[in-house]
């Protein structure tokens, strides 16, 4: 009876599991099936269906060429502006985190009050205001009038302060000064290693969003050669006779070929992510202390 | 490889809670100085301000004539072993010991030979590739002693270091660390709760409560001498039996409830200053070992007075019973006394009006619930002043 209840129960789950997956996997197929039909088979055909290779190349090769490969160049703006920023986020978060956390300075409840305001503050909401500041030191149409912005993460400075204050023991970094650490490598031997599950967490939440981010590089950013791929995506995008029928190419682009550009485009965010995961290894402090 | 001199050191915390008061305790050059206490009296406090993890707030610490006051903790050469152990959790056993010489730039080879030698003083050979949350509670403390030990610094500190072991392990720890501590000759305070280890591996023991320092002494100075009823109630397991007792107007009667015990003339020469207690109450104390029951190897003495008690309860430890006894006589407790051994012990029976205990030789004649005279000879009786709890000297 035990045995029954137990089987049927582990039956359901995985019926429940299996829905969730499909849920979320179906439109992936499609999006991977998609380049290898040619436009009419791809809305009158079975949705499922596999085209043929040699549409998958056709596509493949009418995407890249497109604008004399700007895809590329536009995949290397965001590569640059995404990984920028991260970097400068996560040498910025870290350690404020950390400071947040372990010292007692003036102001510092008053500054993680407002680092919280600013984290529930939509990132639109700032773009005017960036603009108005990009523009009067002259930055716009530069990387830095992006990365900058990209690089100002709040949730990743508070992210860093939750898990110090809440699983990094204050003993331990005092066991560091009395082995004999000042406190750039209290910091640098013992806070930093352990914080290696947040470095990874904050280094994809920043890449998503600025990888994604389309309004703010939109604004600063007037030259086609700057864009980032959301921007340029949009660009292929106005110039596919599907969506704006007054335009034609020599070569056009249709859907198939637009299916390309975005398997291309959400390509790095599942890579970096599965680099990530390997780091959000939990209990990476068992045994310091006693319970 | 210094001296710690610890002069009316007070801590209080920014909650305004006053930890440690007026604390003066001398350490000698290589001593061992056993800090005990009940918990919460603030001896991690006290060890605390010693390495530099806590501002002092009044009171000056000195090492040999260097005053460490505002000495950050990494140039003060000290090494902890802290309560909860704090192993770095990334590092293996061997980085963790080996961390603090490292950070000191030695050689890498001489690191290594290092911690070696320490793994193997600690029997952690087998572990020193494993990360600490591998290992189990008693593995862990000697992780973090080894860390302590591996270093030859001016003072070691060391709190309760092998309260996590078994009973075997620790004994032969205990032999261990102080073997150490000889050898290196540095000054060491120790905070332990065991009454063995604070009996046996200090060269000086000081009591500490609430705060305040009661006793600092040679352990058995403190054991035989103790100044005041709190001490005499800490040290020793089980407690002294303190109870409440009137003499007469001669001073050589004393009652406990409704027994009377004839005090020789020896007791009073011993100690003259109970004459000012005639007609008046005192607290009355008597160390187990004290009681004899009768038995086989009883010799009875002269002057021997007896105790007459009703047997609740009988422990056979072996090589020893211990008798708990109930008598009608006023129970004293030593407030906030009562050791960490004791704890174990039926709580109603502690409690209970007029009783103690006694601890006898195994062939001793009790039988549960009926009534046993205990012998004890009245020069070993303990007298102190019920008001003040001071110990009635000479
Ligand atoms: N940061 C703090 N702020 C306020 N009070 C504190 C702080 N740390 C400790 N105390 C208090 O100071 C007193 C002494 O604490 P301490 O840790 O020194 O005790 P202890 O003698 O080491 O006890 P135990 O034997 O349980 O380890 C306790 O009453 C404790 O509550
Ligand atoms: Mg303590």
């Amino acid at each position: 009876m035990k045995i029954f209840n137990r089987l049927w129960t582990k039956t359901l789950g995985f019926i429940v599991l299996l829905a969730f997956t499909a849920f979320f996997i179906v439109p992936v197929i499609w999006l991977l099936l998609a380049p290898t039909k040619t436009d009419h088979q791809l809305i009158f055909g079975n949705p499922f269906s596999f085209g043929s290779f040699h549409n998958l190349a056709h596509a493949i090769r009418v995407t890249f060429t497109y604008q004399d490969y700007a895809l590329l160049t536009w995949v290397k703006n965001s590569a640059i502006y995404s990984f920028g920023g991260i970097a400068i986020a996560l040498v910025a978060s870290i350690p404020a985190g950390y400071a947040l956390a372990f010292t007692n300075f003036i102001g510092r409840r008053t500054l993680l009050g407002i680092t919280l305001f600013v984290m529930i503050m939509p990132a639109t909401a700032l773009v005017l205001p960036l603009f108005l500041e990009a523009n009067a030191v002259h930055a716009i149409g530069s990387p830095i009038s992006v990365i900058l912005p990209f690089s100002f993460f709040p949730f990743g400075v508070y992210l860093s302060y939750i898990f110090y204050s809440s699983s990094v023991p204050r003993d331990l970094l005092n066991a560091a000064r009395i082995d004999g650490c000042n406190e750039w490598n209290v910091f640098r031997k013992i806070a930093l290693p352990l914080a290696r599950p947040v470095v990874a967490l904050v280094a994809f939440f920043a890449f998503v969003a600025n990888w994604n981010n389309f309004f703010l590089p939109f604004v600063m950013l007037p030259s086609n050669s700057n864009y980032p791929l959301p921007i340029g995506l949009q660009d292929l995008l106005s110039s596919t006779p599907a969506f704006n029928p007054g335009i034609g190419g020599d070569v056009p682009i249709l859907r198939p070929e637009l299916a390309v550009a975005t398997i291309v485009a959400m390509a790095p965010v599942l890579i970096v992510f599965l680099f990530a995961q390997r780091s959000l290894v939990s209990g990476m402090l068992a045994g310091a202390t006693k319970e | 490889m210094s001296p710690v001199y610890l002069d009316k050191l007070t801590k209080i915390y920014p909650n305004g809670y006053e930890a440690v008061h007026d604390f003066d305790l001398e350490v000698k050059d290589g001593e061992l100085m056993v800090l005990v206490g009940p918990s919460g009296c603030g001896k991690t406090t006290v060890m605390r301000m010693v390495a530099g993890l806590e501002r002092i707030t009044r009171g000056t610490l000195r090492f040999d004539d260097k005053v460490m006051n505002d000495v950050s903790p990494k140039d003060r050469d000290i090494a902890m072993v802290f309560q909860n152990y704090a192993l770095y959790p990334h590092m293996t056993v061997g980085e963790n010991i080996g961390f603090a010489l490292s950070m000191r730039k030695l050689p890498k080879s001489e690191v290594r030979k290092k911690v070696k030698e320490t793994a193997e003083i600690l029997g952690l050979e087998e572990w020193i590739d494993r990360k600490p949350g591998q290992l189990s509670g008693g593995q862990r403390q000697r992780v973090a002693m080894g860390r302590a030990i591996v270093r030859e610094p001016k003072v070691f500190l060391m709190d309760e270091p092998l309260s996590n072991l078994d009973a075997k392990l620790r004994v032969q720890m205990r032999a261990e660390v102080t073997r150490i501590q000889r050898r290196v000759g540095v000054s060491t305070i120790y905070v332990t709760h065991d009454q063995v280890e604070a009996m046996t591996m200090g060269d000086r023991v000081a009591v500490m409560r609430d705060g305040h320092l009661q006793q600092c002494a040679k352990p058995q100075e403190v054991y035989d001498n103790p100044v005041n009823i709190f001490v005499a109630g800490f040290m020793g397991s089980p407690s002294m039996n303190l109870f409440e007792a009137t003499l007469n107007e001669n001073a050589d009667v004393l009652t406990l409830g409704s027994q009377t015990l004839k005090l020789p003339a020896s007791v009073l020469a011993l100690k003259p200053a109970l004459k000012k207690y005639a007609n008046s109450r005192v607290v009355v104390g008597i160390r187990p070992e004290s009681l004899n029951a009768p038995g086989p190897q009883t010799q009875k003495g002269d002057d021997d007075v007896s105790l007459e008690g009703e047997v609740d309860l009988v422990e056979a430890l072996g090589s020893e019973l211990l008798v708990h006894f109930s008598t009608d006589a006023v129970r004293v407790e030593a407030e906030g006394a009562v050791s960490e051994d004791a704890e174990g012990l039926d709580a109603g029976l502690i409690a209970q009006r007029g009783a103690g205990v006694a601890r006898v030789e195994p062939g001793a004649q009790v039988t549960l619930g009926g009534k046993t005279t205990f012998s004890l000879n009245p020069s070993r009786l303990y007298f102190f002043d019920s008001s003040t709890g001071l110990s009635i000297v000479e």
